[in-house]
């Protein structure tokens, strides 16, 4: 005979100001085996556990139900208070009468009621056929993987290095540092961005527990939290990573001109290149897709490399490698890309040389760009006399992205301010915006200071921009503010173009099992609560890999995801659920179908003696079992089953749901 | 209660703008964020004064009423860029459309060349009548003149089509 406790929660008004509770629990005591039925107004405070608590010893309580939010956000507090009143946590059931009743079904308090009552009359029934689970216990690597070697990456990198754990840090270009090394300054403070990221990019390197891994790409995850198998794939460089000093002589006699991406293509580089001036690791690396020789495989072709090099770096017969590394955890800080204004035809981006993007704008302000720091309008190569910057290209437009790029209102104040300081007061700054958002710390000051400068807003963006023949750009504009239509001509037109999920993020996506949002960003695991970890136990999220973000908040998220993986791992050992598949090998008929179906690779074919006979039967893995499910549903003759989640625990809840109200409990 | 022009004195008609979303079909005109791109591009703004920014926020507001008795609205010259371009899908095109229609179903005053184009279509067919051109010697032809085949009239059943595809709308 089980004894029950059955607790309707009114979350204030969330659950109370729809449900009529006070009938809830009134219904509930009349239930089978039911013989505590309470409601309170927040049943996850101190005193609504304690209240739980006092009944468990008072009443000899054996199963306990609440009827409150979504499981998601307070199953394991109550699972914990259970605990500490002696009752095993897993015999407790979670009603959800907020997201699934309350909130959905505002309108109809009645109907609420009703439903409420029936999903109580269910848990009821589950609760009776609920068992005592023990969590798992397994231990841990301490190694750590970043993936991303942005300043996110290298962030994590430094505080997981700091607390002891070795880092192994793996990014696809050939030097770490990422969109931020290709800024010139940086809002509200206007320090360069090389002066303050440079020092962390060499500290990333040179740190002991630090294995960098450039020009390297994630090619393989198996594994679950806290021991994770994750191969490597190292590209050649063909240069001796060791040998090379950096000097650039092979530089200057590469004969095959290649366009420069760490300058967004503005200048060229050669097929032998060192990737920026402050790259870290500073080595060079051959282009297999240029390089004469690598192209025409033929050893007497070119080589002029080979002759200049005095260190003898440079290596033709480098090999892709294959790095198999043992981790107990995860960052992602794979970043963004910045939206392609080619997309969008009005502005011709593409088509009128002027029109540029921000990121070239970055490149032409920064001292080690193309133009050596002077701002200039790519046709000309003179200073420009009137800059034009646009808001929200590609972002805020539902033919493109939806979501605000949350940098491109700062970043055009911070190249308005540059654009003044260097080129004087004998221009004309405009800014056409839409809404300007200015919300971060010190940010509305900066706003003002570039009013200050004489940086003018018109209220209103153009629809199309049109090209003069002889380079300049002409465009009509209405200002919400004059009421007029204003024409502007410019000499240098700058897309504030938004962020966009990295080319990449299918494949993170695939290889760490980490959910995307409707937005194509990775998604976190709870909007509010759980902002750093994706949807993956292990994996945990830093920057704009998430969501599109300025350097402050990625650098905060990056310091936080590294101090969540060393809460994870500090241990040890971690504590898994106990929600996990058993087979009844009496029923098993050797199928396979659930080694098929399973995502985890968690069950395995094994030949068993059973009446002198060989026969195959599965098995599970218990440490890669997450306990998803698919196995027990897609078995033909019920051999396996979901520990918590039985068939009959199933089943009897469908059939409480069936049964008429009045029927107090169905079967 | 609620708000009040007080330019001239009206009120919103909410009702008004349930028919105008009624006839959009969808809610992308709620959307509208005055971003100003519509009437930055708009072809008619340079030539009358449209202002399709405005026409979208006076809908949204429920000032429907007033701009479906105002010339304003049949200054649209239908070159769709305001639909291409807007970011929100809010197609201030389809607004002017649906505010045209209104004033129809009240039986208002519509502008005479709208009329002349639908008796126009009616009689014979083509949305602009045929004219004579005039040659480089500076004689005046005619189709016949220029032996070009006469153009019928349309037959029946297209005024019947064409009517009740006018009714329907």
């Amino acid at each position: 005979m089980t004894r029950i406790g059955v607790y309707v929660c009114h979350c204030g008004l969330n659950i109370a100001g729809v449900v009529d509770v006070e009938k809830v629990a009134d219904y509930a005591k009349g239930l089978p085996d039911v013989v505590v039925a309470r409601h309170y107004s927040y049943m996850c405070s101190e005193r609504g556990q304690r209240m739980i608590q006092d009944d468990i010893n008072a009443h000899k309580l054996d199963r306990i139900i609440i009827a409150t939010c979504s499981p998601r956000m307070h199953e394991e507090t109550f699972r914990k208070a259970v605990a500490e009143a002696g009752l095993n946590p897993y015999l407790v059931e979670i009603v959800n009468l907020r997201e699934h009743v309350s909130w959905p079904h505002v309108h109809e308090p009645e109907k609420a009621t009703e439903k409420a009552k029936t999903l109580v009359r269910m848990g009821v029934a589950r609760a009776k056929l609920l068992e005592p689970l023990e969590k798992r216990k397994v231990s841990v690597e301490k190694d750590v993987l970043v993936v991303g070697g942005g300043i996110a990456g290298i962030q994590a990198s430094l505080d997981l290095a700091n607390a002891g754990f070795k880092v192994y840090l793996v990014e696809k270009a050939p030097s770490i540092g990422g969109r931020m090394a290709q800024l010139d300054k940086t809002f509200p403070t206007l320090d360069c961005s090389a002066c303050i990221l440079t020092p962390k990019m060499v500290d990333a390197a040179k740190h002991p527990n630090v294995t960098l891994l450039t020009n390297s790409e994630v090619a393989d995850v198996k594994g679950f939290v806290g021991n994770y198998e994750v191969t490597v794939a190292k590209k050649p460089r063909y240069v001796d990573e060791t040998k090379c000093v950096g000097c650039e002589l092979c530089v200057s006699v590469c004969p095959v001109k290649v366009p420069d991406k760490f300058n967004e293509n503005l200048t060229q580089t050669r097929a032998i290149c060192v990737y920026s001036s402050h790259a870290v690791p500073k080595v060079a690396m051959i282009n297999p897709n240029h390089c004469l020789r690598l192209r025409t495989k033929k050893k007497e072709v070119c080589g002029k490399c080979l002759q200049v090099c005095e260190t003898k770096a440079i290596d033709f017969e480098q090999k892709p490698q294959k790095i198999k590394l043992k981790v107990g955890g995860v960052v992602v800080a794979v970043g963004s890309d910045v939206f392609d204004a080619s997309e969008m035809a009005e502005f011709g981006y593409g088509r009128f040389k002027n029109v540029i993007s921000n990121i070239e704008f970055e490149r032409i302000s920064d001292a080690s760009g193309p133009t050596g720091g002077k701002i200039v309008s790519p046709q000309s190569g003179q200073a420009p006399k009137v800059i034009v910057f646009i808001q929200c290209v590609g972002s805020r437009d539902k033919r493109f992205h939806e979501y605000c790029c949350r940098v491109g209102c700062m970043v055009t104040l911070k190249q308005a301010v540059l654009a003044r300081e260097k080129l004087g007061d004998d221009m004309a700054v405009y800014v056409c915006y839409i809404d300007l958002r200015s919300f971060g710390k010190g940010y509305e000051e900066f706003y003002g200071r570039a009013r200050d400068l004489d940086v003018n807003f018109v209220a209103g963006v153009p629809s199309e921009i049109h090209g003069a023949p002889d380079g300049s750009l002409y465009f009509d504009v209405f200002d919400k503010g004059t009421n007029k239509l204003l024409e502007i001509r410019a000499d240098l037109v700058v897309l504030a173009n938004g962020l966009v999920p990295s080319a990449d993020i299918a494949r993170i996506n695939e290889l760490f099992h980490a959910s995307r949002s409707a937005d194509g960003f990775l998604l976190e695991a709870h909007p509010k609560l759980r902002p750093l970890e994706s949807s993956t136990a292990g994996i945990f999220l830093a920057g704009a890999c998430q969501a599109p973000k300025d350097i402050p908040d990625t650098v905060a998220q990056a310091s936080g995801a590294a101090a969540k993986l060393v809460d994870l791992l500090s241990s040890g050992e971690i504590e898994l659920e106990p929600l996990k598949a058993v087979v009844d090998e009496d029923l098993c008929s050797g199928c396979r179908i659930c080694e098929s179906v399973c995502p985890f690779l968690a069950i395995e074919m094994k030949s068993k003696k059973t009446d002198g006979e060989e026969k195959l039967r599965a098995e599970v893995i218990e440490e890669m079992c997450q306990g998803c499910g698919a196995c027990s549903s897609a078995c033909p003759t019920g051999a396996v089953q979901m520990k918590h989640y039985t068939e009959k625990q199933v089943l009897v809840q469908v059939q409480a749901a069936c049964a008429e109200a009045e029927d107090k409990g169905g079967s | 209660m609620g708000l009040t022009d007080l330019m001239s004195m009206a009120k919103p008609n909410l009702k008004s703008r349930e028919k105008i979303l009624a006839k959009l079909g969808g809610r992308e005109l709620v959307n509208c964020f005055q971003c100003i791109k519509c009437t930055s591009g708009c072809t008619a703004l340079k030539l009358l004064e449209l202002k399709p920014h405005e026409i979208m926020k006076l809908v949204n507001l429920g000032f429907v009423d007033e701009l479906a008795s105002s010339d304003i609205i049949w200054t649209c010259v239908t070159c769709l860029k305001c639909l291409q371009r807007c970011p929100q899908k809010a197609s201030p095109y389809h607004v002017m459309i649906a505010l045209r229609n209104l004033t129809v179903e009240r039986e208002a005053k519509v502008p005479e060349a709208f009329m002349k184009a639908v008796s126009q279509i009616l009689e014979t067919g083509l949305a602009e009548a045929y004219q004579k051109v005039t040659t480089r010697k500076m004689e005046a032809c005619d189709r016949e003149g220029l032996k070009l085949p006469k153009i019928s009239a349309p037959k029946e059943s297209f005024q019947a089509a064409f009517l009740k595809a006018l009714e329907e709308r």
